[in-house]
């Protein structure tokens, strides 16, 4: 994730020590004075996040990485950064919670990652890749959203993601959206009027609900651009797990045995899960006759697939927060028990 | 004070079977607690080594009431508590009192605790904070901090062919605190058990805020034998990169004079966090070390002075 940002022109990061993502500042402390860009270790995750935004007002690309209980320290900021509406890419690797929790994969800040999670009416685009490979696809594409858009775009990987090795190739950055010239940034005024970027709008009839609704408009946009999602053996299903990163690969293996045993069984995994891929779940749910979702939380993500597919079909639930991790065994089971 | 043979004679704060690393000396000052003071104790820890490995689940090392909240809070939370106290006292009508004790480590201390560390300082409450500097995030794996000495590899520092480690000078947390005007400030090493149990037990009773910043060698993170954190402890102490002194209502006094102040250079070679430091191209880290532990060695010269 790391090389992938270098790759795609992050020149800034900020970071602050928190297990399971200590590798990324790390790295980037080695890299990037290499590729003449800058790494500070920041004294809080405030100050990283608060970095991140002066960082951005410059037209720098930029990210911070961070794990559960840092990201919620993080929430000012970043709430502070959607409203500024300047590009940056956020890393959530997941552990535990809530409080200081545990230092065991989680999925349990998807309500935080997808709901907004600090103040205000302002939305997240967030990816949540399931293998490294795409991890480093997505992390590259991340900086052309959050350009393109002006908006900050998180990782919401989880700590086996952060930890584990598997074998990815690293192609140079070819951008896939054409990035706006940058006409906000702070880069000097000479020979221009000066430029303001600030968050506080005073005006109640005015400046801050017309601000507001044009950030509603582009997460309409947004919605109606970006819904990302991978559908596994839906063709013919009759049931479907609905699961996001690591768990869906995990499903995915229960799915073959599933298979191997005449179960029809499929899956289909958001990548985007802000925009939440609304179509693509009802499409699901006009052939299958259950879905099943397996979270590492208590019933978060449920939510979202219940509300994509308008509660059209019965869903049943798998899982637990706290680092409980799903087995293909568990999965198994949970499939044949409702499967009649 | 009373003597280290009596004081081993009494229940310990802290029981064997924690998780610290083998050779730590930070359970060292967490021993002393409750054996230099007769005050019953509520003691609560930040995030960090100490934090984590006297407390995993369903275990805790603590034979005393024991509280963690998060990273950089730690002298917040202890701040209610002490608040706590107040009313307790005035509501049972007796005058005797529960003292505090918060701990955090350089990170949750010198970083991001040292906003809620001043102001309860500035707000007066009865409570000691002990620092145990190690010098850096050493329980996410070694990663800088406001407490690393110029010149130290870490993660988040590496030492390469073009930067030789940690490009600035750490903060001196214990100038801070002296700053503050609170009735005990002192500085300590883990290698001198009569001069910290005399300051534990100072900080503890004394009426109102103390602040004690305690050197504490890190086995993995200074890269040195196990069984050498107290020996490298001393030779901090003797270089006079750690003097040992105490602040009493702003009157300086010097703990402990080095017959023989040792060239800083003789203590960094024995860790390997410094080693890339005896290649020739990084002799200016050792010039500016050196003249910075000078020029604090010197100012607190003065202070002592002024202050007899």
């Amino acid at each position: 994730m790391s090389e992938a940002a270098i790759q795609a022109g992050c020149r800034f990061f900020a970071g602050y020590p928190i297990t399971p993502q200590n590798e990324v500042p790390e790295y980037m402390s080695r890299r990037m004075p290499e590729v003449g860009g800058v790494f500070v270790q920041a004294e809080s995750e405030l100050a990283a996040i608060s970095m991140i935004f002066g960082a951005s007002a410059t037209g720098t690309r930029c990210m911070t990485s961070s794990s559960s209980p840092g990201i919620s320290l993080k929430q000012e900021g970043i709430s502070y950064i959607a409203a500024g509406e300047l590009p940056c890419v956020i890393a959530n690797m997941q552990r535990g919670g809530p409080g200081l929790g545990n230092i065991r994969a989680s999925q349990a800040d998807y309500y935080q990652a997808v709901k907004g999670g600090g103040h205000g009416d302002y939305r997240l685009i967030v990816l949540a890749p399931a293998t490294l490979p795409e991890l480093y696809k997505l992390t590259q594409n991340a900086f052309d959203y959050a350009d393109y858009y002006r908006i900050p775009v998180m990782i919401l990987g989880d700590g086996i993601l952060a930890q584990m090795a598997e074998p990815v190739e690293l192609t140079p950055y070819k951008p896939i959206l054409k990035i706006p010239k940058k006409d906000y940034i702070l880069d000097g005024c000479q020979g221009r009027e000066p430029r303001v970027i600030k968050t506080l709008m005073l005006n109640p009839t005015d400046a801050l609900v017309t601000h507001n609704i044009n950030m509603q408009k582009k997460h309409e946009k947004i919605t109606a651009d970006l819904q990302l999602v991978e559908n596994y053996m839906t063709e013919d299903a009759e049931v479907v797990i609905a699961a996001y990163g690591m768990t869906a690969r995990v499903a995915k293996g229960a799915i073959q045995i599933a298979r191997d045993k005449g179960l029809k069984v499929g899956l289909i995994r958001p990548i985007t899960v802000w925009p939440f891929p609304d179509k693509a779940m009802m499409e699901v749910a006009k052939t299958v006759r259950k879905f099943l979702v397996v979270e590492m939380s208590n019933g978060q993500f449920i939510d979202d697939v219940k509300l994509a597919i308008q509660c059209s079909k019965p869903v049943e639930f798998q899982g637990i927060g706290g680092g409980w991790y799903p087995s293909v065994e568990g999965i198994l089971e949970k499939i044949e028990e409702i499967y009649k | 004070m009373p003597k280290l043979q009596d004081l081993a004679k009494k229940d310990s704060a802290f029981s064997s079977g924690h998780r610290m690393c083998a050779g730590c000396p930070v359970p060292i000052f967490t021993k002393m607690l409750t054996r230099v003071t007769d005050y019953d104790i509520v003691v609560g820890s930040a995030t960090g080594c100490l934090e984590v490995a006297s407390s995993i689940f369903p275990y805790s090392a603590w034979k005393v009431p024991w509280i963690h909240t998060a990273f950089e809070n730690c002298s917040a939370m202890m701040s209610g508590v002490e608040a706590f106290d107040k009313v307790r006292r005035k509501k049972n009508n007796t005058e005797k009192k529960i003292k505090c004790v918060a701990t955090g480590g350089d990170g949750g201390t010198y970083d991001i605790g040292i906003q809620s560390l001043s102001a309860a300082m500035e707000r007066g409450h009865d409570l000691l904070y002990i620092c145990y500097d190690n010098g850096a995030y050493m329980n996410t794996g070694i990663q800088r901090s406001g407490a690393t000495p110029l010149g130290a590899a870490t993660t988040t520092t590496p030492a390469g062919s073009v930067i030789g480690g940690k490009q600035q000078q750490r903060k001196d947390l214990t100038r801070i605190m002296i700053a503050h005007h609170i009735p005990y400030v002192a500085q300590a090493s883990i290698h001198n058990p009569v001069d910290l149990s005399d300051k534990i037990k100072k900080g503890l009773e004394v009426d109102g805020p103390a602040f004690i910043n305690i050197l504490c060698p890190c086995i993995p993170g200074w890269r040195i034998a196990p069984d050498m954190a107290v020996e490298s402890a001393r030779q901090g102490v003797d270089t006079c990169y750690w003097p040992l002194y105490e602040v009493e209502q702003q009157k300086f006094k010097i703990n402990y004079m080095p017959k023989e102040k040792l060239p800083v250079k003789d203590w960094l070679f024995t860790q390997g966090r410094f080693r890339h430091l005896k290649d020739d191209k990084w002799s200016q880290i050792l010039v500016d070390f050196q003249a910075r532990v000078d020029e604090q060695w010197d100012w607190l010269l003065a202070r002592h002075a002024e202050s007899e």
